[in-house]
């Protein structure tokens, strides 16, 4: 039934709508200081326009080659949005950060999906595998006693999901490029066979000139020969300031001991 | 409609390697109390056989009889955890440690098939087609922390909180020469596969342990760590430290946990095997070519499954050899020995490989050969007399005076007796 309305609507009406929906679900379900029963309504009423939303918008997307890939493809990425969406709209920091970790494994998995096999791993290993364990550490450490009522509620929820949603509708414009057939508004714009068909139809010059083959097989040592052989000074210039930062976390650390000690040693000769 | 050939194949693959790790996983738990009992001179298991019968087998009915027992213990799950977070902790730990399989060989490669379609040499690995596989491998394992993180804070008790702390910034601490001793073989192999790396160690016919003995021990030491084995048991230790991140954990829960931390035992062997030992190959026996019978398809697994083997019986060999480390012992150890030993064979290896052909037109390819294993080794003795010098572990059992109750409020930002109080 879906699949004989959906062509008849215009792609820019599916697309405002779906936006709209998508800002209204988000509004509805992050934690914006309502009362008990009005929030558990809310929250209800949010998940599900979240998920009619999000059925248009992989109802109009493009379609993947055989129906596995299609299958492995829709779950990382239903994954990925579900997790970003509980991330932001969840109540409890740890959660947050847990779901938010699920996020990071939905975008890994879909970048696996789409041929960026370096990219996937390495989202999990400097992510997933790093930064969010030290937000974890700190999440945990700094709160023994339970939540601040400063993280129980969001700072200007409507104006949030309102430019969560305008984001999302530029970003499907940009990337679906809107055209009347098929309706390409969707999350989906980033599939493989979309991808492909765009930077070919966008820059065949320079894609056939420097050979990009997302799918070839040693895509890693391209990638390596890419980043130190035409990005080389934009590595060394990154590693540098890496190393400024590093050094400057040490410094700080050093004086505050020293700060200790001094203050130690006060303490000691009364 | 039917799924592909490919798919088929992962899938069996998938069921192949799940159902021998879990099996293996069980039976090596005997063979880890049995070399206990030799260890200490006693018999061990030797009684559980056939059931109902009087038949004994060695006691090769004990893996069944314990896992009995500890699925059917009560799976007490207490009033004060997170609920969710509790039950998930163990699932991810266990999804993680089996999900590393995914890109580590566990054989050479079959001949052909022609009558199963199978055209073209079939590698024993699951996922064939994945370019990054060592990047995989540490990926995995360091979601693993997640496990071990939210095992202890959804206990919602202050032991297990803090066993959670303790071993996961020990898993965090050891990644790191983890991660350098991978990068020496890497860069030797030219590859973040692991086939590939077997190979490179199989056609040129030296080991990478024997090429860079300082990753070689850089690697092992790490390993331990992160498998969380005796040196590095803290999660473990009940006798100083009420245990660790399980300590509320009870039934198939605890066993979930336990499973998945042999499974990284047996992770880091085929690790070590993989990147060190040769993987498959052995001199004379297995050749280094590709497989085209079914013979040298099963010796180079038999090689490779001796090898995993002969490691994992190190592995409990050295369990009862060392006793554990202090928490500062063990961090002293990552940071200021192992990363700079690690840092150490990293730059060796790279200049070995940078000037390996200025080598073989100066002195020929025998000689470059001997020059390119001579460095390693005389960095890697240089290595440990500066770090047997040094001594940053502070090996010795004195106390440490640094930390007084002052500095336990400037560091946890509580006062101290809240800590005390239940």
């Amino acid at each position: 039934m879906i699949a004989s309305i959906l062509p008849s609507i215009s792609p820019g009406t599916l697309l405002a709508g779906g936006v709209t929906a998508t800002a209204a679900s988000l509004w509805l379900l992050l934690p914006g200081g309502r009362s008990g029963a009005a929030d558990r309504t809310a929250r209800w009423l949010g998940w599900l326009l979240g998920i009619v939303a999000l059925a248009g918008f992989i109802a109009t997307g493009h379609r993947l080659g055989s129906v596995g890939e299609e299958a492995v493809f829709l779950t990382v990425a239903l994954v990925a949005v579900i997790s970003g969406a509980a991330t932001v709209v969840s109540r409890s920091p740890v959660y947050a950060a847990i779901w938010f970790a699920m996020a990071l494994a939905g975008v890994s998995g879909v970048l696996l999906v789409l041929g960026g096999q370096f990219l996937g791993v390495a989202t999990i290993v400097v992510y997933a595998g790093a930064i969010l364990v030290m937000f974890l550490f700190v999440l945990m450490l700094a709160q023994p006693a339970g939540l601040a009522p400063y993280d129980r509620v969001s700072n200007e929820p409507l104006l949030a999901a309102v430019a969560g949603a305008v984001l999302l509708g530029i970003l499907s414009l940009s990337i679906g490029r809107l055209t009347a057939e098929p309706p390409a508004c969707c999350l989906m714009g980033g599939t493989k066979a979309a991808l492909l068909a765009d930077s070919a139809a966008a820059e065949p010059a320079t894609a056939a000139a420097s050979g990009i083959d997302m799918l070839a097989d040693n895509h890693v040592a391209r990638l390596g020969g890419e980043l130190f052989g035409r990005h080389l000074l934009a590595v060394e210039v990154a590693g540098v300031l890496l190393l400024v930062a590093l050094i400057g976390s040490i410094a700080i650390v050093s004086r505050g001991a020293a700060d200790a000690e001094s203050a130690a040693a006060r303490r000691a000769m009364p | 409609m039917l799924p592909s050939l490919p798919t088929i194949v992962a899938l069996v693959k998938i069921g192949l390697l799940v159902g021998g790790l879990m099996t293996a996983a069980a039976y090596l738990v005997l063979v880890e109390r049995w070399m206990a009992a030799w260890v200490q001179d006693r018999k061990g298991p030797n009684r559980v056989g056939i059931p109902l019968t009087k038949i004994r087998l060695f006691g090769l009915g004990q893996p069944l009889a314990d896992g009995l027992k500890i699925i059917l213990k009560e799976d007490f799950t207490p009033k004060h955890v997170d609920k969710v977070l509790y039950v998930a902790a163990p699932l991810v730990l266990l999804a993680a440690s089996l999900a590393i399989f995914a890109a580590i060989p566990f054989g050479s490669s079959l001949p052909p098939i022609p009558a199963l379609g199978l055209t073209g040499e079939e590698p024993l690995l699951v996922a064939p087609g994945l370019d990054v596989g060592v990047l995989w491998v540490f990926a995995l394992s360091s979601i693993a922390v997640y496990g071990v993180l939210l095992g202890g804070w959804a206990s919602n008790n202050k032991y297990g909180f803090l066993g959670g702390l303790r071993s996961s910034a020990q898993l965090v601490a050891y990644e790191i020469p983890l991660g350098l001793g991978l990068l020496g073989v890497v860069l030797a192999a030219g590859s973040l596969k692991l086939d590939a790396i077997m190979n490179a160690q199989a056609s040129s016919g030296v080991w990478y342990a024997f090429a860079q003995p300082l990753g070689f021990v850089v690697f092992l030491i790490a390993s331990f760590a992160e498998a969380a084995r005796l040196p590095f048991d803290l999660p473990e230790a009940e006798q100083e430290l009420v245990g660790g991140y399980h300590t509320e954990y009870s039934g198939i829960k605890l066993l979930l946990f336990l499973v998945s931390e042999f499974l990284h035992m047996v992770t880091a062997a085929f690790l070590i095997v993989i990147m060190f030992l040769g993987g498959w190959h052995l001199w004379g026996v297995t050749g280094s070519g590709p497989v085209e019978t079914w013979l040298v398809a099963l010796i180079r697994f038999a090689v490779l499954s001796a090898k995993i083997f002969g490691v994992i019986l190190f592995f409990m060999l050295v369990r009862w050899s060392w006793p554990r480390f202090r928490f500062d012992q063990l961090m002293n150890l990552a940071w200021k020995v192992m990363l700079p030993l690690g840092l150490a064979n990293l730059v060796t290896v790279a200049a070995v490989e940078e000037f390996r052909p200025q080598l073989v037109t100066a002195l020929g390819e025998g000689w470059a050969k001997a020059a390119a294993i001579a460095v390693p080794w005389a960095v890697f003795f240089l290595g440990w007399i500066a770090a047997g010098l040094l001594t940053p572990s502070g090996t010795d059992n004195t106390p440490i005076r640094t930390a007084g109750p002052l500095d336990a409020e400037h560091v946890l930002g509580s006062r101290p007796h809240d800590l005390v109080e239940a």
